[in-house]
């Protein structure tokens, strides 16, 4: 395992156990998502110039452009459920245990 | 094969064809010709033991009687329920005499069939007809409660028997009838091969049923409306010991030490439900229970494997489906005049209804095995049998047959003799068609004393 | 909804289907499957319900989080070995991880909480799409590798088939009750997934074909809990007696097509001396099969008195189109004499 590739998969992984455990805001819930979102790119675009190939060269673009669509999404999602639960807080999200 | 099961499928157009009018006599007619064409399976000409053989199904003598019974008792199950569904709309009573025939299709499949596989899946599927007719033509809240039991009682005992059965094929590579008890011994020695052997018995156990899995039947019997009660008593039950005798030769080194407990759980069955019978105030719950004594005894002769005790398992399982059957019509007639199961709320009956009570000796006394029936004579080749096994069966069989005797009379005169309570003076008098059900079961059981190597199976 | 908008939507999410199915390139896979999310997320969100809302946040988390986490294994994949292609995945790491990505997607056993949740916010054709059509893009990645990592999918799927019956048992809203449905069946299709890719598909096949109906069926009825099905006898009578045979074909009884994958999929167990487990997952389906008959119960098998207005409705013609529930339900019911023909063009 290189230095660099632990380094993405820490962040990846850090991002995703943010999302696990830390479960008060769905801000954060969003940012942490982007975090590992952001990883990946990172993984992508370094592999591309380690590799020098020139195949896979959009590939962080697209996964950029995905990750904007993603986190639009979840924005538009975070106004919707503040408009329909009055907060943004993960607690509250519970209407459909029952 | 063929001929049967045809008009049994065209049986279905029929019922939904036929006018309002015509409905019942109709399709007595045609399951009453089905039942008779029936018969002819009684001859077996065939050296090798099966006849009518096509690719996937055959008889032979183990399965002829079964299949004849089955045959004979759609007619019967027609006759019966003919009263108690009038109230209904017409088009749930051609719902009901649909499930019934299927029931009748998917049992002519079960013991005609020649392969395992093809077996455990009539087997299974006879479940649906049985649980629809119990949960939704039953008539207490119960009825749910009792389908649901019925239902998960066969499943859990039956899908490791799926398992067993694929297990089975790995080895083998096949899984028909027709050459498997020629394959060699297996070998079996492992834990897990023990465990295998339970797989393949239990769910003809439960089925059965043994003491100590029974639970289930009594509550169907009593929820199922008479249709149901019959049919269950009559064939279903035997669907079990089928099984057992068929899939026996191919556990063979196992079961001289593994069937210990089982026999015993049987034998002490007899004694327990007969003892049950005793104090029992239900009068289709004592049916049910008696059921389980006699199904106990089948249990130990099927186990110990002899000759005689296999011959007297099958002798005993025609018998008692018609004998149970008839009982469980008698008790049906009563149930439909009074509304009530409760043995004293409808005593003295033979003041009321004197032919009746000529039906209710006499199946009383086949139900406790009276000499000449073959009740007695499959009794006396089980208790021998197990005689011969070990001296000490005889404390347990000789009892259970002094209770059967007892429960047996204590029914007859519960409800026959004594006086009329004045509640019940204004009774209906009745039926000739009920006349001519009980008596379409008795004849039978009287006329097999004349030729009973019909139902002896193989040893004929 | 806007009807274009609603069919640029729809059209989308096939988008997103099809460029899965047919990528060959993880990349490309991974774009399908958030194509198939991104489209789907304002079709629940159609009506302005917190119920809605709620359901909808809940999947985008859970599918963004999968699909991240598929990314993160193929590109490890390729840190590791230089690879892209879908068929050249072999470090059990990538697959690993791969396998509970996908667990979280599709909503297998330990990674299964979300599924009942976001099913029950969602309307009965919004709740079709989601259990059945969302299923085929994730299973054509799992059928294209093969993972062989034993232990990890045998608990899976045990795990997914007992959660799934055991979930059930206490539920009387129905989209829950297909929920749990769906995570049993799960269960099954990756218990085989490693034996036989072939029979993980066509017990896909026909879980979609009798989720489809019985979806359809509660949709007719317009039920989403129990006690709104008890009265659905006066709607259509035919279909009443066909509904309780349908969900006892989903919980595996024979001799309707339900049994059909059950038996297959026990044949194939024991054939791998895995004679256990297949006994345990037998035994599991036995607590769906319980919450099956609750509902025929509740649904035909007893009759719930009704005024004398409440049971004219059967007399009017429906405004809605049977064709495909009626080829459906044939289907779900009756395919079992058809197994040797269906095996043999699964399977060659």
């Amino acid at each position: 395992m290189t230095p660099t590739h632990f380094a993405f998969s820490a962040a990846f992984i850090l991002g995703l156990a943010g999302l696990a455990f830390h479960r008060t805001h769905l801000l954060s819930a969003l940012l942490c998502l982007e975090g590992m979102m952001l990883s990946l790119f990172i993984a992508l675009s370094l592999w591309t110039l380690q590799l020098d190939s020139t195949n896979l060269s959009a590939s962080p673009m697209l996964l950029l452009a995905f990750s904007a669509c993603e986190a639009s999404t979840g924005l538009a999602l975070l106004v919707a459920t503040t408009r329909t639960h009055g907060t943004d807080r993960l607690q509250s999200l519970n209407l459909l245990q029952c | 094969m063929l001929k049967i099961l045809i008009p049994t499928l065209m049986l279905i157009p029929t019922t939904w064809l036929t006018s309002a009018k015509w409905l019942w006599p109709t399709t007595l007619a045609h399951s009453l010709l089905i039942a008779l064409a029936s018969l002819s399976w009684l001859k077996n000409l065939s050296e090798t033991g099966w006849t009518s053989l096509n690719l996937y199904m055959a008889t032979d003598p183990l399965s002829t009687p079964l299949l004849v019974l089955t045959c004979w008792l759609l007619p019967l199950m027609i006759l019966a329920s003919q009263n108690h569904t009038t109230t209904e709309p017409i088009n749930r009573q051609r719902m009901y005499i649909t499930l019934l025939t299927s029931l009748q299709i998917f049992l002519i499949l079960a013991f005609g069939a020649t392969e395992m596989i093809m077996f455990y899946v009539m087997f299974e599927a006879t479940l649906i007809p049985t649980l629809f007719l119990i949960t939704r033509w039953g008539n207490q809240a119960e009825r749910l409660n009792a389908g649901t039991y019925f239902l998960f009682y066969t499943l859990a005992g039956s899908l490791p028997l799926l398992v067993a059965l694929l297990l089975l094929q790995n080895s083998t590579g096949t899984l028909s009838l027709l050459t498997l008890q020629f394959s060699g011994p297996t070998i079996l020695t492992s834990f897990a091969d023990k465990l295998w052997w339970a797989g393949c018995l239990l769910a003809f156990l439960v089925k059965m049923p043994l003491y100590g899995v029974h639970l289930w039947l009594p509550k169907a019997h009593v929820e199922a409306p008479i249709a149901g009660s019959m049919v269950l008593a009559a064939v279903l039950l035997k669907l079990g010991g089928y099984g057992m005798m068929r899939i026996l030769p191919m556990l063979e080194p196992l079961t001289k030490e593994l069937s210990y407990p089982f026999i015993i759980f049987a034998l002490w069955g007899v004694i327990m439900t007969g003892s049950i019978c005793l104090r029992q105030t239900d009068l289709k719950s004592l049916i049910a229970y008696s059921s389980v004594g006699h199904m106990g005894l089948v249990v130990g002769g099927i186990l110990i494997q002899t000759p005689w005790g296999l011959t007297g398992a099958l002798i005993l399982m025609i018998a008692h489906g018609l004998t149970s059957s008839a009982l469980f019509c008698l008790a049906n007639t009563n149930y439909e005049r009074t509304h009530s199961r409760t043995m004293a709320l409808a005593r003295g009956l033979q003041m009321a209804l004197p032919l009746m009570t000529t039906w209710w000796f006499i199946a009383s006394l086949a139900n406790l095995a009276l000499p000449p029936l073959p009740n007695l004579m499959a009794e006396l080749m089980i208790i021998t049998s197990l005689f011969n096994w070990s001296w000490w069966t005889l404390a347990l069989t000789g009892t259970g047959t002094l209770i059967t005797a007892g429960y047996s009379l204590y029914m007859f005169l519960m409800t026959q003799r004594g006086p009329l309570p004045t509640h019940i003076i204004a009774l209906e008098p009745s039926h000739s068609r009920e006349h001519l059900l009980v008596a379409l079961h008795l004849l039978p059981l009287i006329l097999l004393i004349l030729k009973p190597e019909l139902i002896w199976g193989w040893t004929a | 909804m806007n009807p274009i908008v609603s069919c640029t939507l729809l059209i989308t999410l096939g988008l997103g289907t099809t460029i899965t199915f047919a990528s060959s390139h993880w990349f490309l896979a991974w774009m399908g499957l958030e194509i198939n999310t991104l489209a789907i997320l304002p079709l629940m969100a159609q009506h302005h319900h917190p119920r809605a809302t709620e359901a909808t946040l809940k999947y985008f988390l859970t599918q963004a989080t999968a699909a991240s986490t598929l990314l993160f294994a193929t590109t490890t994949n390729a840190w590791l070995n230089g690879q892209w292609d879908i068929q050249h995945m072999t470090h059990p790491l990538p697959i690993t991880l791969f396998t509970i990505a996908l667990a979280l997607k599709i909503g297998l056993a330990p990674l299964h909480i979300w599924l009942p949740e976001v099913l029950q916010g969602l309307d009965l054709v919004t709740g079709l799409i989601m259990s059945t059509w969302q299923k085929l893009a994730p299973f054509a990645l799992l059928l294209q590798i093969y993972p062989a990592n034993s232990t990890l999918l045998i608990m899976l799927g045990l795990a997914s088939t007992l959660i799934g019956g055991w979930g059930g048992l206490n539920q009387t809203q129905l989209r829950k009750i297909l929920a749990y449905s769906s995570i049993a069946h799960l269960g099954w299709m990756i218990l085989v997934l490693q034996f036989s890719p072939a029979l993980t598909l066509l017990t896909l096949f026909l879980y979609i074909i009798m989720t489809f109906s019985t979806f359809l069926v509660f949709h007719l009825n317009n039920a989403t809990n129990i006690n709104t099905l008890a009265t659905t006898w006066t709607k259509t009578p035919a279909l009443t007696a066909l509904t309780p045979l349908l969900l006892l074909s989903l919980g595996g009884l024979p001799p309707l097509s339900g049994f059909m994958p059950k038996w297959l999929i026990l044949q194939e167990l024991t054939k791998q001396d895995l004679a256990l487990t297949a006994t345990l997952a037998a035994l599991t389906a036995l607590l769906s099969l319980y919450f099956y008959l609750r509902l025929s119960y509740a649904l035909a098998l007893t009759m719930f008195p009704n005024n004398p207005s409440g049971t004219s409705p059967w007399r009017l013609q429906s405004p809605q189109i049977m064709y495909p529930l009626a080829l459906s339900i044939t289907a779900a019911l009756t395919l079992l004499p058809l197994t040797p023909t269906v095996t043999a063009l699964m399977m060659p």
